[in-house]
This record gives C-alpha cells, structure tokens and sequence, in this order.
C-alpha cells in the first residue's frame, strides 16, 4: 500500500488537510515529522493514497503543504 | 453577591458550561498545543483546532485565520503595528478605546505612520463622510470600533467597511463591546476582527481573538515558539502560529469555545433584546431625575450599554456609593481618553452595562437607589 507523506507548514493545516481528505473518503491520519532536516520539527500528513491524488485535492481548496513523497509500494 | 453592571469590562457570572471547559481543559488538556507528537499534546492540539471551528463558523471564517490572543487589546496591537509595520496613513475615529489610539499615537509620535481622526456623530451618513474625507493616496488602514465603550454607540461599520474595500484600504474592527450582541461576519467586509474572549463572548478573563479575512499581511509583532519550522530564525508566515508565538492559554481558549457555543445556542438577537430591554428600564426609571444625564443621541444606535453622569457628583464617587449598595459599575475614562475630549466628558461618567445573565429587577433597584441617593441632595461630598 502507497503512503503519501505531505509535510504541512503547521499542525493546525494538517487538520484542515486531514479532514478534507477524510471527508473525501481518503484515509489519512498526522504524524509528527520523524525526519527534521533542514526545516525543523513540524507535522506531516499520511494518506493512504498517491500523492498526485492527495495534492490535487489541498490545492484545490488552497491548503498549503511543503513537500511530499510517497512510501511502500 | 454584588450585582454586576459592568459587563463591559468582563462579562460576570460566566455560563456553567464556561467554567466546566476549562476545569476539564485543565484535567484533560496537559499536553502543549502545537508542540509535540505524543498523545497528550494531540489531544490539545486537537482540542484547540476545535475551538478554531467554532469560532470561525461563528464569525463566518476560516479556521486557520482566527489567532488566539490575550485579549483585545492585545489583537488590536498586533493588527495595528503588523499593518502599518511598512508606513503610511492610518485613520481611526473619535470613539477609540486607549487600545487603539496608543499604539496609532506610538506610531504617530515616532513618525512611523501619520495619523487622523475622524469624527463620529448620531447621523450615520456624516460619520462615514467623515472617514470619507480624511482618505488619502496612502492611507493603507482605518482602524474603528464597532461599537463605542464609552457610550455604546454602534458605529456605521459596513458602509465604513464597504469604503475600505472600494479604497483598497484594510479595515481593522474593534469587536470589544460587539462581539456577541451584534452578528458580526468577516464576509461583510471586515479585514481583521479584534474581539475579547471575556466580554460578550463569556470566555475567561485572558483571551482574545484576532480573525483575519486573510487579505492583508499582518506583521508579528512578537516572534519566538511555534512548534514547526524550528530549524529556521525566521518567523513563520502562515496564521495562525505567525502570530501565535510561545505556549496557548489551553484552558481559556477552551471556555471562549464555549462561550462562543452558549451565545450562539441562545441567540445574539435574543441576548441583545433582553439586555437592551434591561437598559431601557433602567433609563425609564430615571426619566425624572433631571440631575441625570444620558450620553445617548436621538439619531444613534446603541449597544446595550448605558453611560451617564449625575450633577455635581463625581462618577468615581457614585460608583463608590453603588458599590458599598451592592451595585458594580465602572465610572471614569473607561480607558478612552480620546472619546471623552470629543464627548466632552471631563470627568469621565458611569457605566452601566447589563449581561445575558442580568435582570430587571436589579436595575430598577439600581435606579430606585440613585434616586433616593442622589436626587435633589446638595451633600453629597465629592473627594
């Protein structure tokens, strides 16, 4: 199963990521970011899905997200 | 137990329900919102998004444009300095609390921003004239109350908002003595929403609120803490943690949740009739006591909210002799040094502002002790 990994810019865009995705039945939860990088602790969005279908939906309804990748295969 | 007028300042009793949220918010909400991923702080992080829904859906706006403050003033800071951070000509009007006209005259003073007044009078269409012609090329906000915490005039604020909009001006609304009597929506063309938590949203005292409609940038005016992008000495930009640096009050943002459900579940067209009812009454009762004065003008429109100043007796002095009755009002400035030059209120005056929780009864008490206290008696000794 594909796991999409959206890192967003703050907890309170990963509930509003988190449930638009729900709403649109894509099963989705907020982790906290286990790789803090270069940006520093924050929180990302796991969907259950491919993220070209998890993007299209936050940008369309303008919620921002910093980065994505997809896990599993 | 004293009975409470003075509303205005914070909103006493508070509803069971307020008091219940933040009791549980205290037993439930241990973990720092925002900041880590452990079960406790999800759980309060959760818990503050849901205050965030309710506001928003009360205020007709985005979740992630309502920003949690200390109060209003608080709001009205960042609003005001984070808008003028780059210059230019502000307009406030004659009515403004010390929240809005210190830090305008802060800026002013140190030459940051020029600064203009604009008359308030009873006629609605002259206010907004008013505004109207102090606008300039530069002028990049006007800052006002929606309704006056001297007096409780209702300023005309959509057609003030509207001439905002047409101007691509920011109009920055100070919602303190509004907020929960009167429908307020971002929609009706609001930029940024002060409002405190305390008063007519019956929140604990320490909360406030800043809704922006996400038009205009609000530079922070305090940077530190906000649980993302730690890596990085730059505040970030996004709301609401831009301008939400260092730990929420979890507890207090949880009983505005639920004032906010309270005002919303009884009605604001009900709270304001019942208080503006109350208002009335307490008016009528001293129709025949010329030594009082009402600072209401026939063609305004009004909160409910009373103030008024007695002959010759200092307001300091009758609100001292109401409290030893057992009555609370606030009497002096009311922290609006500004609207008592314009009104003319050297003195300052006594103001009596009731609640949802207020009654009748109490103010035709109130207005019976005025009377047989203050009327036709030449003693009365003002210190």
């Amino acid at each position: 199963m594909k796991v999409c990994i959206l890192e967003m810019p703050s907890y309170t865009y990963a509930v509003k990521g988190e449930k638009l995705l729900k709403a649109r039945g894509y099963p989705c939860e907020i982790k906290r970011n286990e790789f803090t990088g270069s940006s520093g602790c924050g929180f990302s969005l796991a969907v259950r899905r491919s993220c070209r279908e998890a993007e299209r939906i936050l940008e369309r309804y303008s919620v921002p997200y910093k980065s994505s990748r997809e896990e599993g295969g | 137990m004293p009975v409470n007028f003075d509303n205005a300042a914070t909103t006493f009793p508070k509803p069971v329900s307020v008091r219940l949220a933040a009791a549980r918010a205290a037993e439930r909400y241990g973990g720092n919102a925002g900041r880590g991923g452990h079960t406790l702080a999800m759980q309060s992080s959760a818990a503050v998004y849901s205050a965030r829904e309710t506001i928003a859906g009360a205020f007709g706006a985005q979740p992630e444009n309502v920003v949690f403050t200390l109060n209003c003033t608080h709001a009205l800071n960042m609003a005001i300095q984070g808008v003028m951070s780059g210059g230019g000509h502000m307009i406030i009007s004659s009515l403004e609390h010390n929240s809005v006209a210190r830090p305008a005259a802060e800026l002013a003073v140190k030459r940051k921003i020029t600064l203009s007044i604009a008359e308030v009078f009873p006629e609605d269409s002259r206010t907004v004239e008013s505004f109207r012609s102090l606008i300039r090329e530069d002028t990049k906000a006007v800052v006002c109350t929606l309704a006056s915490n001297v007096t409780g005039q209702l300023l005309p604020w959509r057609d003030i908002a509207e001439l905002c909009r047409k101007h691509g001006i920011c109009f920055i609304a100070d919602g303190a003595q509004a907020c929960g009597v009167i429908e307020i929506d971002m929609g009706s063309g609001i930029n940024i929403l002060c409002a405190a938590g305390h008063k007519g949203l019956y929140g604990l005292t320490g909360t406030g609120l800043l809704i922006s409609d996400g038009k205009y940038p609000i530079t922070p005016i305090i940077q530190g803490g906000t649980g993302t992008a730690s890596a990085s000495l730059r505040q970030p930009e996004l709301l609401p943690e831009a301008l939400e640096s260092g730990t929420l009050n979890i507890p207090g943002i949880m009983s505005l949740k639920a004032g906010t459900e309270f005002v919303r579940r009884i009605g604001i067209d009900k709270i304001y009739a019942h208080e503006d009812r109350i208002c009335r009454r307490f008016i009528e009762e001293l129709r025949d006591m010329p030594e009082v004065a009402f600072l209401r003008r026939e063609k305004a429109s009004y909160v409910p909210i009373v103030s008024f100043t007695i002959k010759d007796v200092l307001p300091e002095r009758a609100a001292a002799e109401m409290s030893e009755a057992g009555y609370c009002l606030r009497a002096g400035y009311h922290c609006a040094a500004v609207a008592h030059a314009y009104l003319g209120t050297e003195n300052g005056t006594i103001r009596f502002a009731p609640s949802v929780f207020s009654r009748e009864k109490d103010a035709a008490e109130l207005a019976g002790f005025i009377k047989n206290r203050f009327k036709n008696k030449k003693s009365v000794k003002n210190y």
